[in-house]
């Protein structure tokens, strides 16, 4: 390598960039020629002057700040992890309810098991009933299906 | 380290503050040479940290905190470069004393003169600043935090051989700005 080709890459190499073979090439080049030797010193001592440089600490008080904001918001970070987790489940557990409910009919009666006596007119009235009421409340989606699996064995 | 992050991650205030009170003079440092003022910089690392919290337990690893609160740190400074209220480049014309920190620079506790200690600080600082963003956020992660190239590239969401490329041209341009020292401190050798 000559002079010119090791210039641009000499930066490249005092921070560790350069691999294998360049690498090999620019050392050799470098340990015969005191011009870019005296270079690549320089850049590594560049390197080393910036390094003394300390870190500056954040203002006093912003810990304070920072731990009320926390706390206004009311609530760690786990445990909005913990919530979050909760609704996808009660929104799951809603969803297969629901498909239960409504194709469960289906299936039984594809596979030639008997249908049992109004069952989808109780289906629909469970369903309406269960949506008007409650929306909002996971624990009804339990209590609904307690009721039409009731009201199917009283048919039974 | 990664224990502590680990606790906070599971809604633990006081590991937090351990947290903060081991990362927050990175990230306060780095968002200094970001952004020109120092209350900019304050409130940036504030949010940072909030910030933090609030998305903990979506950090898989533990050991990836450092990179992954920098790349939060970034994000930040990015948008409040978008809605104008930030500069990320600063230029010499433009250079003061009041952004640039005051922790003087780490000597090896020989007689050396604090005035002279002071400049020289006060250079290197000038010559960080008067390089472009992403080199001088590069530089600051590496040099003054100790960041692994990987860690950096997380954090700045590049590929590690461009960090090394922004670490080599800021070599380059912070040997040009700063020669007088450089030679010198070769002397004094």
């Amino acid at each position: 390598m000559t002079c010119d080709q090791v210039r641009p890459r000499l930066a490249d190499y005092a921070v560790g960039a350069l691999r294998g073979r360049e690498r090999a090439r620019l050392l050799n080049h470098v340990g015969a020629c005191a011009s870019c030797g005296a270079e690549l010193e320089a850049l590594e001592r560049t390197g080393a002057l910036v390094s003394r440089l300390s870190l500056e600490s954040a203002p006093t008080g912003a810990w304070e700040a920072i731990c009320h904001r926390i706390r206004d918001e009311g609530g760690g970070s786990a445990r909005r992890g913990w919530g979050r987790a909760l609704a996808m489940a009660g929104v799951a557990l809603a969803v297969l309810i629901v498909a239960l409910i409504t194709f469960l009919p289906t299936l039984q009666r594809e596979s030639g098991s008997p249908v049992m006596p109004q069952a989808d007119e109780d289906i629909q009235l469970t369903m309406e009933a269960h949506l008007a009421a409650v929306w909002s409340a996971p624990l009804a989606d339990a209590a609904a299906v307690g009721l039409h699996l009731g009201s199917v064995e009283d048919d039974s | 380290m990664q224990a502590v992050v680990v606790q906070a991650r599971s809604g633990s205030v006081e590991a937090f503050a351990e947290v903060y009170r081991i990362y927050q003079a990175g990230v306060y440092t780095f968002i200094l040479s970001q952004v020109r003022e120092p209350e900019l910089a304050a409130d940036l690392t504030q949010q940072t940290f909030v910030r933090a919290w609030e998305s903990l337990h979506g950090l898989r690893q533990a050991g990836a905190f450092r990179g992954w609160l920098h790349r939060i740190a970034a994000n930040l400074v990015r948008d409040e470069v978008k809605s104008g209220r930030a500069r990320l480049e600063v230029t010499v014309g433009q250079l003061t004393d009041d952004n640039t920190p005051q922790t003087p620079i780490a000597t090896d506790g020989g007689p050396e003169d604090a005035a002279l200690r002071s400049e020289l600080r006060r250079q290197v600082w000038s010559a960080l600043k008067s390089l472009p963003a992403e080199q001088r956020g590069a530089v600051v992660m590496h040099h003054l935090e100790g960041m692994p190239v990987s860690e950096i590239a997380q954090a700045m969401g590049v590929r590690p051989g461009t960090v090394m490329s922004r670490l080599a041209r800021a070599r380059e341009a912070l040997r040009k700005r700063l020669s007088q020292y450089v030679e010198a401190e070769a002397r004094d050798m």
